[in-house]
């Protein structure tokens, strides 16, 4: 076989990569305080099978950063996001993140990974000190653990624990009324499925005791088929199921389970239904899954959320999911801590962040609220209701009640021993 | 190119003072690397630089104990990547839940590495070629399975939470940056001198004797079995100590450093640097993080632009980087040496 | 561990029938992309890791063709030859270069189209997951057969599936371009001595382990959500399956998909958080034991 010598040529682009990198290391510390701009970085996943948590994350993020920049900025600097991909890897999330502070000079993270990358992020949060905003990952343990807890890390996503209140209520609510007593679970086999579904279960119980677990199913992320889930639910004739898989995993199986009758022998409860993400890729959803309600337009029906999510269809063509909402919460609370703190410093703007009350179209009552023991989100529009295959998609949601849900999220705060 | 290094071997073998003033020369160039890296920072301010130098440190360590089993032994592992993060593992929940100094917990990280691969190894190296790196995938993968299982020790897919404590020892500081930094060299410069006394020991020859002709060697009474089984327990602890820098850096373990990808891309590392000279996974390492880091600052498409870059190499070149430098070298020198 | 919930399943009938035929689901989608692969290898001596990324064009062809025309048949088609043609494609232009190079050249031209075709995809279709949803004509009330549920759609699937197998296995028997091919495997240089093409053997081969992958993708595509990347947990289980079965045999591939389908579909009986382990403890216990796995031959 003949063999093609070009040493030239791969000299030269060697030479020439070995410049690039060089140029990125000699790039001297930008000095901060003069900068013009500020700098926000954004690592997330860009690309593989959840790139959409980044793109439409980065859709949130783009359509609140236009309207500060218009109204003039973080105290007078315009805002400069800094999107970066980690490919799902939580040690390419660490790396990406201290590169966007050490060297792209960002002087705020929105940190919009998943699950592991979070922690990673966090980390590198708690070792350089610079304020960061978690946006996507749900775990409670982000910021209700104590040992996790650093001044400048915030939470504005939703919580799986408040999740699981208002779900477990809920869902006694309809078991009372419907008598459903034979219960099986099907959920994601990681932290975010276990966790949050034991949550569920122990609310579920609290409000209708007599409620048993049959049968529990684990299929692993992104698992391409569910066959053997389903038949195994099947096996077990429960009178009710809670899933909570999502995204591409959830659509797979309701398209495997339709197959097999699945949803006329049972009642369905998928919390993470009721997004465009799913309710608008899954061609034959079957009537009446109870969900609760991620981002929807119609809820909370009022004008200034189905502005907020038409606006978002306008600019992008398509719907915003719930990754898009919890990020553009991130930008709007970021301009109000910073017009508050009349600052654009990270620490001014977290002294600022801390019980910060926002107007906001995704709010239960048109505000959200950023807690300041624990530095998360609460407030948000959060509740239940049934689907139906077209728009509205969810036609009615039962709110969920705040005052319920902080009396006893403080109990199972105490319960798993962090306050 | 193998008949060179055996030749070399040979001489090796007889002349033993020649032998020990190549460890020597070996010894004063580790060391004047060592203190022109703990310098650098001194002259560069850039913290990318820092971090960029540990990584290669840890992936650099990685790579070169996989090429004593792809590139000197001609065992083809796809599963090195769990040594990797059984080091990361080991060490970071030894130092969460233990509390024992950083010196202790690295060398019991060590020892548990030690332990494994020996296990693991002596049903391994039993198996031939692709047989061999089939076995050491499955055995990667079931160990991927069960930190994503044990959730009450791992953490499951979230990792090690919390952080890495790491109490200061003997004045370093590893939660300092600075001082994780010229640790990481120091580690980086040891394991890659000991690695090469490996390659170049009479041990060395004899492993480049299996690769070549198994058969051959057990006929002149080599145990090829212990051979083979002593240099991928050797190469483990190397790769361990690779996954402990990266929980230093990272600051906890995930499971993605269990699984298989990391094992491919020390596998790709190799490639690009090129198997046959002893610093091409080096220098492999050094290309390949340079790639990801300034493909992903331009692009959203950079799976497209590196499977591109691969292709010119195992297309275009057809070798890694450092073997179609040597030979060009020795092309035009009409037989030069092999020097890293 | 619930090994109850196994016990309890194996001695009741209809769960017995209900599980078995899951088991056979999961494994005849399994056996149509580890067919090729193990073809590949038994051919070309090729591994090719690359093979993920057929199943993938073939769902994604096959829902683009059902999009425009309606027609569950043309979708099956478009997948299976699209694929073909891709396969062939791929096969002159990239893998033709590296035959004879170092077996981890070859893995690194299958590795960088992996990167490739998974970001061709996202240019193309977007990164966001997608759905085929289900032909009207099998939307119907699943079959009870024995107290056992089976839906129509997967009897089709397993249909498709076992006539691939028949198919494949005859016709390397009995014709005579299955005789070329298996001389081709055996020796090259041999058959290219006799006045035959074998760079249009190689090229055959490799568009017909794409078609078969590429099908089960597109047999995939009404019940599994297509992102980028799709290929990739589906190239891990068909890997297992043809190192258990053993690389290049027809037959080990047939078995070691169906063994992976019923350890997936009673283990989550009664392993319901270690399934995936049990496959490659499995494996594990395979390639120890009988290195070429269960129906290879030792290779010279």
């Amino acid at each position: 076989m003949t063999r093609t010598r070009k040493p030239g040529v791969s000299r030269r682009a060697t030479l020439a990569m070995m410049g690039a990198g060089a140029v990125s290391f000699a790039t001297p510390w930008v000095a901060r305080a003069q900068a013009k701009t500020i700098k926000v970085g954004m690592p997330t996943i860009l690309s593989g099978r959840v790139a959409q948590l980044g793109t439409s994350s980065r859709n949130g993020v783009m359509l609140e950063v236009e309207k500060v920049n218009a109204a003039g900025g973080l105290a007078g600097r315009q805002i400069e996001m800094v999107i970066r991909d980690s490919k799902g890897q939580p040690q390419e999330a660490a790396r990406v993140a201290r590169e966007l502070v050490n060297t792209d000079g960002c002087e705020i993270l929105i940190d919009a990974e998943a699950s592991s990358g979070a922690f990673a992020v966090h980390e590198v949060a708690r070792d350089l000190g610079v304020l960061c905003l978690h946006t996507n990952s749900e775990t409670s343990a982000l910021t209700a653990d104590p040992k996790q807890h650093i001044p400048n890390a915030f939470r504005t996503a939703r919580q799986g624990v408040h999740d699981s209140i208002v779900g477990g209520s809920y869902a006694a609510t309809i078991a009372k009324a419907k008598g459903l007593k034979k219960w099986a679970t099907c959920s994601p086999d990681y932290a975010y499925g276990r966790d949050t579904t034991a949550e569920y279960v122990t609310y579920l119980k609290r409000f209708a005791p007599d409620i048993e677990i049959i049968s529990e199913s684990w299929p692993k992320l992104f698992q391409p088929d569910y066959t053997e889930v389903v038949t195994k639910i099947l096996q077990a004739k429960p009178q009710a199921l809670y899933s909570c898989l999502w995204g591409g995993d959830l659509t797979s199986y309701i398209d495997q389970a339709n197959i097999y009758a699945l949803f006329s022998q049972m009642e369905v409860f998928a919390v993470n239904m009721a997004d465009y993400t799913a309710l608008t890729v899954v061609k034959n959803l079957p009537k009446g899954i109870h969900s609760g309600n991620r981002y929807i337009k119609t809820y909370p029906a009022t004008p200034e959320n189905a502005a907020w999510g038409d606006a978002y269809k306008a600019k992008y063509n398509e719907y915003p999911t719930n990754w898009s909402w919890e990020n553009a919460t991130a930008i709007m609370l970021l301009a109000e801590a910073s017009k508050k703190a009349n600052s654009a410093d990270g620490k001014k703007i977290a002294e600022a962040l801390r019980g910060l009350k926002i107007k906001s179209p995704f709010g239960a009552d048109g505000t959200v609220t950023m807690r300041a023991e624990d530095q998360t989100l609460v407030g948000y529009a959060i509740g239940w209701g049934t689907t139906i295959p077209q728009e509205p998609y969810v036609p009615q949601v039962q709110a969920g009640d705040w005052k319920t849900i902080f009396e006893l999220e403080a109990e199972w705060k105490k319960s798993k021993g962090y306050t | 190119m193998t008949e060179l290094q055996a030749e070399q071997g040979v001489q090796a073998l007889e002349v033993p003072h020649e032998a020990k003033t190549r460890r020597n020369r070996d010894a004063l160039i580790a060391l004047a690397v060592f203190v022109v890296l703990a310098l650098l920072p001194t002259v560069f301010s850039s913290k990318l630089l820092l971090d960029f130098v540990i990584r290669c440190a840890a992936y650099g360590l990685f790579a070169t104990s996989l090429n004593l089993l792809v590139g000197y032994t001609g065992l083809i592992s796809f599963g090195h990547g769990m040594f990797f993060g059984l080091g990361a593992y080991g060490f970071g929940l030894m130092m969460q839940k233990t509390g024992v100094p950083v010196p202790v917990a690295f060398v019991a990280t060590l020892g548990i590495t030690f332990a494994v691969a020996l296990v693991i190894g002596a049903i391994c190296v039993r198996l031939k070629e692709i047989y061999f790196a089939f076995v050491t995938l499955a055995f990667q993968m079931l160990i991927h399975s069960t930190i994503l299982s044990w959730v009450s020790l791992t953490g499951g897919d979230q990792g090690l939470r919390g952080g890495i404590p790491r109490p200061p020892f003997l004045g370093i500081d590893l939660s300092n940056q600075l001082h994780l930094y010229v640790a990481s060299c120091a580690l980086l410069v040891i394991g890659l001198f000991l690695m090469h006394q490996i390659a170049q020991s009479p041990f060395g020859y004899t492993l480049r004797m299996i690769r070549d002709n198994a058969t051959r060697a057990s006929f002149i009474g080599i145990d090829v079995w212990r051979a083979k089984l002593t240099i991928f327990v050797l190469a483990a602890l190397f790769a361990s100590t690779g996954g402990i820098i990266m929980a230093l850096f990272v600051s906890g373990a995930y499971p993605e450093f269990a699984y298989w990808t990391i094992s491919g891309e020390g596998i790709f590392i190799n490639m690009l640097g090129g198997v046959t000279t002893f610093l091409g996974p080096m220098v492999g390492t050094v290309l390949l993080l340079i790639l990801n880091d300034t493909v992903t600052r331009l692009t959203d498409y950079h799976g497209l632009v590196l499977g591109i870059v691969i292709l010119f190499f195992a297309i275009g070149l057809r070798k890694g980087l450092m073997d179609f430098v040597v030979e060009w070298y020795a092309q035009r020198r009409s037989g030069g040496g092999e020097r890293g | 561990m619930d090994l109850d919930a196994l016990t309890g399943c194996l001695a009741s009938s209809a769960c017995l029938v209900t599980q078995t035929t899951s088991g056979f689901i999961i494994g005849m989608l399994l056996f149509l992309v580890a067919v090729g692969l193990t073809l590949i290898f038994g051919v070309l001596k090729v591994v090719n890791f690359s093979h993920g990324a057929f199943y993938m064009f073939g769902a994604y062809f096959a829902m683009t063709a059902y999009q425009f025309s309606g027609s569950f048949a043309l979708a099956m088609l478009c997948g299976a030859a699209g694929t073909a043609i891709l396969g062939l494609i791929f096969e002159r232009i990239f893998m033709s270069r590296v035959y004879g190079a170092d077996v981890l050249m070859q893995l690194l031209v299958c590795y960088a189209f992996v990167l490739i075709f998974d970001d061709v995809v996202r240019m193309i279709w977007g990164p966001e997951f997608k759905s085929m949803g289900m032909p009207a004509a099998f939307q119907v009330a699943p079959l009870f057969i024995a107290g056992g549920v089976v839906p129509p759609y997967y009897l089709l699937l397993i249909g498709v599936a076992l006539a691939a197998a028949m198919i494949l296995g005859l016709g390397l028997a009995r014709t005579r371009i299955g005789k070329v091919i298996r001389a081709a495997a055996h020796n090259p240089g041999m058959v290219s001595a006799l006045g035959i093409n074998t760079g249009l053997i190689y090229g055959g081969v490799f568009a017909l382990g794409g078609m078969l992958a590429g099908l089960a993708g597109a047999l995939a595509a009404p019940v599994r959500s297509l992102t980028p990347g799709m290929g990739f947990s589906v190239l891990i289980e068909s890997f297992i399956v043809t190192v258990i079965g053993g690389m290049g045999s027809i037959l080990g591939a047939l078995i070691g998909a169906l063994l992976i389908g019923l350890i997936r579909s009673f283990g989550s009986l009664g392993f319901p958080l270690f399934t995936e382990g049990l496959m490659y403890l499995f494996m594990v216990i395979v390639l120890v034991s009988r290195p070429t796995g269960l129906f290879g031959k030792e290779v010279a």
